[in-house]
């Protein structure tokens, strides 16, 4: 069981975990905001790796990919960034960002030493679920880190059965079929989606994400789901003059 | 696998089979057979291409009357479907190709084959019957893993569309045609050319999927895939799920058919280039895309998957552009069909490629700037895959080559795929064979180079040249050859090669021709190149610019950069004179005047 597993156990509702790009605004500060993010109350942590091509992010987070890039963040950086991370942080961590960072470093390599620097779980937007059974599981397996797996208001309830059989910590709903940094407008149908979502009784706990970005949507997604996550408008306030000192701000305007 | 037609009778039933392109056609002198050809003309024969292998099927006959018949009609293969010996058969060898035809039920003993192993040149099983064949049933074909010997083997006896499936399971190493008669029939003797249009489509789809084509989870070999986030997964399953049953159908294949003809203007000429010819010391052929509508390959495309996309009931099109050809290809379609269309376009190539910019408004189509990343066509690909997650259930993505998540690959595939389908067909009618020695196509994400190449991958001894862009030289760091300098990895949705740093970040390509700017290949190339089907080749700015010109000069044809690329590759080759060379000419120069006018200075 490692630490995602550990909290679900010991927490079921309001859940929050925020999303930030590694290497942005600038390079060696992934520590110390996941340190700050901490002390401010927040439940687990989403550390971007960036890529060049990012389909499934907006203007915010493509914004702050480019930025990492060119500011020489890499998964070796991140990693010797990781190996001191876990000295001063203790809440789970999950790492997020595209396939072929990964390819290139090596599938089982980048598994093996994830797990060892303290890293729980991975989510991978475009390793959809054929490829990753079929393929790549075993190293996630081994290493005991959890893939999580994204769902949205189209996927069949056949197809969400499935990802709830080959998850082992969380499942993470789309808020609505988007791109990251949209704000999210509940609708009838996105409410009849949570609903038939909350209905099916998954093994697995559910955290919403995509649109969260304030305390209403929050507490919104918080009635049908463990939790949810914050990520676009947190990246917004990463871009910020002395965003160190407005995070406990930030976590407080969200969830007090 | 090969495709026999047996039992053809009438002259003009006769001509419309041929044309469909099968590689054995039988005719049956066997007065007791409904399908006996009687008095057929010799003409009728004479005029069948000299491709397709004539067969006379005999029972019992006589070796004088047999060798009469060979030099009557022609057969160079004669098929013995009686009881005769293999010293019988073995004396036919020196002037046709012998199969030797057996009845086969599930006592058949394999063993009395051994005789005629060194005396003929193929066995064909047929179901066990009381008289010789034409039972139109099939036997058990489990029986067939009691075959041991090296002969291949024609199958024959029930095949239809009902059972081809069952066919294409068939894995013996030795399996080597299948034989259609009864099950394809009007008439005895008269061929239903619909029928056997629909099971060519199905073994050749199979001889694909042999050996070089997708599998079911789409992937060819190590590469393919559909690396998508989850809010793409519904719009890519219902393609994957509805796109072969489309393609496939009657209504569908009508239309594309139509719009092929009467609104692209197909089949495009194969044409003898003499000049080219003389200098290069070969037969050298341009296929014309570049006089398709609208000016290149891109169109067949475009017009498949709008045909598609209204049966699957989508009322809006996005599509990707690079130079702008697939963009004004698919403005055009949407025009066409009343549909919604926005294209989208990085900002550096909306400047160097203006005029399709202005064509696509003109078309009524609105042309999106893609501002991120490096602004060119990897850019304009993610802003369409955004913009198609965002809108996944009334808009149908137009993706312009065979990249992207399956089964996209294959899809685009089949739609150019009448390129080498034609071609194979003019070279017929040019040179009396179907198959060139070389074929040679431009690669940037591979989809006319696909098209060309797809009817003669299963010809191995066909020469297949993908010509890449070097840019400004391989070494130079301002360069598009990807095979060369890219990896394994994954790039808008299939695992493929890829330029890429090594932390897996992508890098910005470069060409003069905007066609060309591309990171990856389609996935199949990737599998070409790596198991050696394909030489995967590089062609620099400057050569392909000096091509250009030169096939302005020397033929009268101002092609695209991009094609300009494949005719710079003909100064790097060494041809026998009997070769004959295929290049597709995949666009026309008319949108690259003004890279030329500033390269050349005119």
């Amino acid at each position: 069981m490692n630490r995602l597993n550990q909290l679900f156990v010991s927490k079921k509702d309001n859940l929050l975990s925020i999303y930030y790009t590694a290497g942005y605004p600038a390079l060696n500060t992934t520590v110390d905001i996941a340190e700050a993010l901490e002390k401010a109350g927040v439940d687990f942590l989403e550390v971007g790796f960036p890529y060049s091509d990012p389909v499934a992010d907006g203007p915010t987070i493509q914004h702050s990919s480019e930025q990492a890039l060119e500011n020489g963040m890499t998964l070796n950086v991140l990693f010797e960034e990781l190996a001191e991370l876990r000295k001063r942080v203790t809440i789970p961590i999950l790492l997020m960002g595209y396939f072929n960072p990964i390819v290139q470093y090596g599938i089982e390599k980048f598994c093996k030493k994830a797990a060892e620097l303290g890293v729980d779980g991975i989510i991978v937007p475009d390793l959809p679920m054929y490829e990753y059974e079929a393929l790549y599981s075993a190293h996630f397996i081994n290493n005991n880190l959890s893939n999580i797996f994204l769902v949205t208001p189209q996927t069949s309830e056949a197809r969400i059965r499935k990802i709830d059989a080959l998850s082992n910590s969380f499942i993470y709903l789309l808020s609505s079929s988007s791109i990251t940094g949209g704000s999210l407008q509940l609708t009838n149908n996105i409410e009849d989606y949570y609903k038939r979502v909350k209905a099916m009784e998954l093994k697995n706990p559910t955290i919403i994400g995509f649109g969260i970005s304030d305390r209403a949507t929050f507490t919104k997604a918080c009635e049908y789901a463990n939790g949810a996550i914050v990520g676009s408008k947190f990246v917004k306030l990463l871009g910020e003059e002395d965003y160190m000192g407005k995070i406990p701000g930030f976590v407080e305007s969200i969830r007090s | 696998m090969k495709i026999k037609v047996c039992g053809l009778k009438q002259p003009e039933n006769i001509a419309a089979v041929a044309a469909l392109g099968a590689n054995y056609l039988g005719f049956i002198c066997y007065g007791r057979s409904p399908r006996y050809i009687g008095a057929l003309p010799v003409e009728v024969l004479a005029a069948i291409p000299a491709s397709i292998h004539k067969t006379g099927v005999f029972v019992n006959e006589t070796a004088q009357n047999i060798n009469l018949l060979i030099d009557k009609y022609g057969f160079d293969t004669v098929q013995l479907h009686g009881d005769e010996s293999p010293e019988f058969s073995n004396a036919f060898r020196n002037k046709v190709t012998v199969i030797k035809a057996f009845g086969v039920d599930n006592e058949f003993d394999f063993g009395q084959l051994e005789n005629y192993a060194n005396n003929v040149d193929y066995f064909m099983f047929d179901t066990k019957t009381s008289g010789y064949g034409g039972s139109g049933k099939t036997f058990n074909w489990d029986i067939l893993n009691n075959y041991r010997l090296n002969v291949p083997f024609f199958l024959s006896g029930g095949i239809s569309l009902d059972n081809l499936d069952e066919v294409k399971k068939i894995s013996h190493p030795q399996f080597y045609a299948v034989d259609l008669n009864s099950r394809f029939e009007t008439e005895p003797g008269i061929k239903n050319t619909d029928k056997l249009e629909q099971a060519f489509d199905i073994i050749k789809n199979k001889t694909l999927q042999m050996k070089y084509g997708v599998n079911e989870h789409g992937y060819y070999g190590d590469f393919g895939g559909a690396y998508i986030p989850e809010m793409l997964y519904p719009n890519v399953e219902e393609l994957r799920q509805q796109y072969i049953n489309i393609i496939n159908d009657a209504d569908f294949k009508a239309e594309f058919d139509d719009l092929m003809k009467n609104y692209v203007g197909r089949p495009s000429p194969l044409y003898h280039a003499k000049r080219y010819s003389e200098k290069y010391g070969a037969n050298i052929f341009f296929k014309r895309e570049d006089l398709n509508h609208t000016g290149s390959h891109k169109i067949n495309n475009a017009i498949g998957q709008i045909l598609l996309a209204k049966r699957l009931g989508k009322k809006r099109i996005i599509a990707e552009t690079g130079a702008g050809q697939h963009g004004v290809a698919t403005a055009t379609v949407c025009a066409l069909m009343g549909i919604e269309c926005v294209v989208y376009m990085g900002e550096i190539d909306m400047a160097r490629q203006a005029p399709n910019v202005s064509r696509m408004k003109m078309l009524g189509a609105t042309v999106m700037p893609a501002s991120s990343g490096s602004k060119t066509l990897k850019d304009a690909t993610n802003e369409a895959l955004r913009d198609w997650i965002a809108n996944p259930v009334d808009t149908h993505y137009i993706i312009g080559s065979v990249v992207g998540p399956y089964p996209y690959p294959d899809m685009v595939a089949r739609f150019q795929s009448i390129i080498s389908k034609e071609t194979k067909k003019q070279l017929v009618e040019h040179t009396g064979k179907e198959l060139p020695e070389y074929v040679l196509a431009c690669v940037g994400g591979g989809s006319n180079a696909m098209g060309m190449f797809y009817h003669f991958l299963d010809d191995e001894q066909v020469k297949l040249v993908a010509v890449e862009a070097a840019g400004k030289g391989v070494d130079s760091g301002h360069s598009a050859a990807t095979t060369f300098l890219g990896q394994e990895g994954v790039l808008h949705g299939s695992r493929t090669i890829l330029m890429q740093t090594p932390d897996g970040q992508v890098i910005e390509p470069y060409s003069i021709s905007a066609g060309l700017d591309y990171p990856g290949i389609g996935p199949q190339h990737a599998h070409l190149y790596k198991i050696n089907r394909a030489q995967y080749v590089s062609v620099t700015d400057d050569e392909a610019m000096q091509a250009g010109l030169l096939c302005s000069q020397m033929e009268g044809i101002i092609p695209a950069i991009e094609s300009s690329h494949a005719l710079a590759q003909l100064e790097k080759m060494k041809f026998n004179p009997s070769d004959n060379v295929v290049i597709c000419l995949s666009g026309r120069g008319d949108k690259d005047l003004d890279t030329f006018i500033k390269y050349f200075g005119y």
